[in-house]
């Protein structure tokens, strides 16, 4: 079995679980959602526009939803010993993590278009003229997120604090996802050219690709006994 | 015996920082002179500024010995780095002490969001989940192993973390001694502020060392404990 058909195992796996019992995207849905529902109150209406504030509120939904399901990822299979199982399969430690972190991203994407849909018509946010920026910046934001948060959830998973640590250890390392992530979303919102946020869509790309990169390495010494 | 002993170099050492810094603040009381615009606050710099650098060296140490430890798997690696995150947490805590009381009379605020002063909390946050999840580990096999793993992300980030707050903003005052045409500030300045990077740096690879040991003894009689 080739390598990337391996990774993609893991993927189908992952997503079969979810299709079959749609936990954690219902649950990172839901938050969503409502989260929503609660900027609309906390947001003072008439002093400030939705439009101005929308990139942060997107930004940091999905770090505070992504964490609910992307948390969650390990516990599934903790429960029953399935993770485990997993070990024992003659699959390479950095395959088991990149499939893991594709199987989260595809979520977190569901669920970046349930925001940018949700926050649009809850605040009538005019998402610009240039989507395909919007969705690169996003696009490896979220990747860069998942690819720590994948890592770190191991960890935590296994802790007696569970998922509770999670931010303690993510929130730190995801400084520069959010300066940069946050600054381009708003620049595009504010109908300001692409050639203005190239350079933070290049940022966020290494971002993701450290995260990804460390990720692969380190992940065979979380889940190993020895 | 080895079990009692801490080693030669650990006292050696923190003796010497000891003695070196207590000379240093006679220096920073009684002999550096006050700075013509900031005034007698402006003194605080030859704490913090010695500290700021031994905050971020120790955390390199921690990162090169988590690599060591993960590589290898020889426990004294891991002893190595747990001491260099105590220290590095008790220095980082200083920049964070030093420099809002600075701060709030050069700046007439404790706190902005400076980028030097925002990338030190990030660091002493990095710090707090490297201790955390050491101590939440189920095993202290594993909470060493995982220690290992968030001392090494944290630091292949320190550099990007760096990079984003700086582009975010930064006020902080330019450097003044390590200028290509050479230092600006009067040589009592300079002499002042380098003896206090001596002293901090001496004073913290000695206390390093000294807990390394106390780590490798605790390492000894928990064994002891398991298979006496």
């Amino acid at each position: 079995m080739s390598y990337f058909a391996m990774i993609w195992e893991i993927v189908r796996k992952d997503l079969l679980i979810e299709f079959r019992t749609r936990q954690r995207i219902v649950v990172m849905g839901a938050f969503a959602v409502l989260i929503g529902i609660l900027f609309s109150f906390a947001i003072p209406p008439g002093t400030i526009r939705p439009q101005d504030i929308a990139a942060g509120l997107v930004w940091m939904t999905l770090v505070f939803a992504g964490i609910l399901g992307v948390g969650r990822t390990f516990q599934l299979e903790a429960e029953d010993g399935a993770f485990q199982g997993l070990l024992l399969t003659p699959v390479p430690r950095d395959a088991v993590y990149l499939g893991k972190v594709v199987s989260n991203f595809l979520l977190v994407a569901v669920l970046v278009a349930l925001i940018l849909v949700v926050f649009g018509a809850f605040f009538q946010v005019d998402y610009g003229d240039h989507p395909i920026a919007l969705l690169l910046t996003l696009g490896f934001g979220a990747l860069g997120f998942v690819g720590l948060a994948t890592l770190f959830g191991a960890i935590t998973s296994g802790t007696r604090l569970g998922e509770t640590l999670l931010p303690v250890l993510l929130f730190p390392l995801l400084t520069p996802m959010i300066i940069f992530g946050v600054s381009a979303t708003n620049r595009l919102l504010a109908g300001r050219p692409v050639a203005e946020v190239s350079g933070n869509i290049r940022v966020l790309a290494a971002f993701a690709l450290i995260a990804l990169a460390s990720g692969a390495l380190l992940f065979k010494t979380v889940v190993d006994d020895a | 015996m080895t079990t009692t002993r801490t080693g030669f170099w650990g006292p050696l050492l923190a003796v010497a920082g000891v003695g070196l810094a207590l000379f240093q603040l006679w220096l920073v009381w009684f002999w550096v002179p006050t700075e013509a615009v900031q005034g007698i606050i402006q003194r605080i710099y030859y704490i913090h500024v010695p500290s700021a650098w031994v905050a971020f060296f120790a955390f390199g140490i921690v990162a090169l010995a988590s690599i060591v430890y993960l590589w290898l798997g020889d426990d004294r690696a891991d002893h190595l780095a747990v001491a260099a995150a105590e220290g590095g947490i008790i220095f980082t805590t200083i920049v964070l002490t030093t420099g809002p009381l600075w701060g709030k009379v050069a700046w007439g605020t404790y706190w902005t969001w400076e980028a030097r002063l925002t990338l030190t909390l990030l660091l002493w946050f990095i710090y707090l989940g490297y201790f955390m999840v050491r101590n939440a580990a189920p095993t202290p096999e594993k909470g060493r192993r995982w220690a290992a793993v968030v001392g090494i992300a944290g630091a292949v980030n320190i550099p990007l973390i760096h990079m984003s707050v700086y582009w975010f903003r930064s006020l902080h005052p330019l450097p003044v001694v390590a200028k290509p045409e050479g230092p600006t500030a009067p040589p009592e300045m300079v002499q002042t502020l380098l003896l206090g990077f001596l002293a901090f740096t001496l004073l913290f690879l000695g206390l390093m060392m000294l807990r390394a040991g106390v780590h490798r003894i605790e390492h000894r009689l928990r064994l002891r404990e398991v298979a006496p």
